[in-house]
């Protein structure tokens, strides 16, 4: 799967897969073999020394003689955290983008896990699920909206006890 | 070792400067002891210090700036002298007297001189009456009528300020003396608005200015002798960010005569322990500037050439020393090189940034001078400078050179810092040349860019990133990749 990294705000697409040995990267057409070991990195056969420090999802990473904030965005696990809130039953944007498709209007009745919309950032299609059953209070997007990280995308009313 | 006498010694700052302090105070076989505010818990200097005080404050500089408070930390640390640092009360002539009445050397010039060198005003009347080259300049203020006549012979280029000005406003530069008349009407109707004072000051206007000064060290007895001068045009927000000594843009009889001007305004102030003589340099000329009553950031530089110990010479001169150094002797040994490590984003417009310091390592085989360690926040409670790097070489290309490799061995995650800034401007064609001024950073914003992300860099970028997060999130269990990675030089 395809994640979101926030190189410095600068957004990239890319996915990790664990291989034979080791792991390949995915970015863009390119498939790369990485590795990480001992403080050194290693793409497509080039090692290089590299020192890394994690503070929640963001990577600090230094590399040519600096340092850089990637930050790791998983779209599934953010969707869901918002959805289990619970106290916030408002869909938030994991990353910015853009809405291909709107399923659902106001006053609707939908059930969990029904997709509600489709949204696109960096050729990453994500598709946003119904957290709960319920009724959608409000469609904060249009079609072919643009929308940025943390946005607002669709409102569920409130759950009624009982 | 040389005999003091004083035991103790209170350094009255923190970060790195106070650090630095106390290295030499322990080194002399005297005790250390230090102020801190708990905004710097866990800070180098309090470990490194015998006896650490903590003040407080309505904010953490407040603390540092309540000389009372600080008087009443030394006598109870049994400290018979307190070393100021910089910044602070360094500076403060009521401090100094205040410190010298509770019976306690104040290591640095006597009171009359920091209040003379403190009001520009009159320091500059000081150094000029006394036959010293100031830029050539005028008041209104001191004859209305004749201002215009006065302007004139300041000569061109000049300068038009308003005397209430600041930030630059309503300044305007005349290289015509044809026009002088008319921008000074102009001139006056700006300061009238922005300042609602329209009185004006003109002096001649430096082109492409560069910023030089000389250390100076006096002692109770009335020798004054200069250490030679350091050139510190790299600045922004006229902050220095890079300092050297030799200065690349001097000649060795120009380099003989602005040392020996800044040792003579010394010597005429009577001046005692270590303070700086700066001057603006162009076109082949050097005007007095300023004069500051105090040890400066970028001593060190002038420790590499000279071989001395700068806190260590302050030290005996407080305790009544004779400086046993003719000027003759001074050595200036090969080219230094001190780069200001400061957490702020260059390509952001220097804005200071702030985090945790969650990994350090510091160059090594060079002289760094920090205030900060593994673990730090940096907060803007305080400057945001983090720490120093000095290099030395025979040549001013091998020290650039040194300087390089040093910021390309330092690692510092969790905060955003200059240190890849620093080292574009090392490599920067210009600075190699040793061609800049105060303005080279403001006409150059291309060396505060950040270079483009490449499609090679953001794959290496991403799998550092993706390596480490990633075995984290899948297994508990697993070898963290992570873990290699930091403790693959953490241990070293």
């Amino acid at each position: 799967m395809r994640h979101l990294f926030l190189i410095d705000e600068q957004e990239v697409e890319a996915g990790l897969l664990p291989a034979d040995t080791g792991y390949r990267l995915l970015l863009g057409d390119a498939d790369i073999p990485v590795a990480l070991a001992d403080g050194r990195l290693t793409v497509a056969g080039r090692s290089e020394p590299v020192a890394v420090a994690l503070e929640g999802d963001v990577a600090h990473v230094h590399l040519d003689g600096r340092a850089w904030r990637v930050e790791f965005v998983d779209a599934v696990e953010r969707y869901a955290h918002t959805g289990h809130a619970g106290a916030d039953d408002v869909i938030i944007a994991p990353m910015p983008g853009s809405v291909v498709a709107v399923n659902v209007a106001a006053g609707d009745s939908v059930a969990a896990g029904q997709v509600l919309l489709v949204i696109e950032s960096m050729k990453l299609e994500t598709a946003i699920k119904a957290p709960r059953a319920g009724t959608i209070d409000m469609v904060h997007v249009a079609a072919a909206a643009t929308f940025n990280k943390g946005a607002p995308l669709v409102a569920l009313a409130p759950a009624t006890e009982g | 070792m040389p005999h003091f006498p004083f035991d103790t010694v209170l350094v009255a700052n923190r970060g790195e400067i106070a650090a630095r302090i106390l290295r030499t105070v322990k080194r002399l076989g005297l005790k250390g002891a230090v102020v801190y505010h708990v905004a710097d818990k866990g800070a180098p200097a309090i470990a490194l210090a015998d006896i650490a005080i903590e003040i407080t404050g309505k904010t953490p500089v407040a603390a540092f700036l309540d000389g009372e408070q600080i008087i009443a930390a030394a006598l109870k640390a049994g400290a018979g002298a307190v070393h100021p640092g910089y910044g602070f009360l360094s500076e403060n002539a009521g401090f100094a007297r205040a410190v010298a009445a509770a019976g306690i050397r104040f290591v640095g010039p006597e009171p009359a001189a920091i209040e003379l060198m403190g009001d520009k005003v009159r320091a500059r009347k000081f150094v000029a009456d006394r036959g010293f080259p100031v830029a050539p300049s005028a008041i209104e203020d001191d004859d209305p009528a004749s201002f215009v006549e006065r302007a004139r012979l300041v000569g061109t280029p000049l300068l038009i300020k308003p005397s209430a000005g600041g930030g630059g406003k309503g300044m305007r530069i005349v290289r015509d003396l044809g026009v002088l008349e008319e921008e000074i009407i102009r001139a006056r109707s700006e300061g009238q608005r922005y300042f609602g004072d329209g009185r004006l000051y003109v002096e001649r206007f430096v082109e492409n200015p560069r910023h030089i000064e000389v250390q100076v060290m006096g002692d109770a007895h009335g020798t004054v002798i200069h250490l030679h001068e350091r050139e510190c045009s790299v600045q922004r927000r006229f902050q220095k960010i890079v300092e050297e000594t030799p200065s690349p843009a001097l000649t060795a009889q120009q380099r003989k005569q602005i040392c020996e001007t800044a040792a003579g305004i010394a010597r005429a102030a009577n001046y005692r322990n270590a303070g700086t003589v700066e001057f603006i340099y162009g076109a082949g000329e050097f005007f007095f500037l300023e004069m500051n009553t105090r040890l400066q950031v970028e001593h060190p530089v002038t420790e590499m050439i000279t071989g001395l110990d700068l806190v260590e010479v302050q030290l005996r001169v407080a305790a009544g020393e004779k400086l046993d150094l003719a000027q003759d002797a001074v050595p200036s040994a090969g080219h230094a090189i001190e780069l200001r490590l400061y957490a702020e984003s260059p390509a952001r417009g220097f804005v200071p940034t702030t985090g945790k310091v969650l990994a350090l390592r510091l160059p090594q085989g060079v002289r760094v001078d920090s205030g900060i360690t593994q673990g730090q926040s940096i907060t803007t409670a305080f400057d945001p400078m983090l720490a120093k790097v000095i290099v030395h070489g025979a040549t001013r290309a091998e020290a650039i050179a040194k300087g390089r490799a040093a910021l390309r061995d330092l690692v510092l995650l969790g905060c955003e810092t200059n240190a890849a800034f620093l080292d574009r401007l090392l490599a920067d064609d210009a600075f190699a040349k040793g061609e800049v001024h105060t303005g080279t950073l403001d006409a150059r914003p291309d060396i505060a860019a950040e270079p483009a992300l490449t499609d090679d860099l953001k794959a290496r970028l991403i799998a550092a990133a993706a390596l480490s997060l990633r075995p984290v999130k899948d297994s508990a269990d697993r070898i963290q990749p992570v873990h290699a990675a930091i403790g693959g030089w953490r241990s070293a």
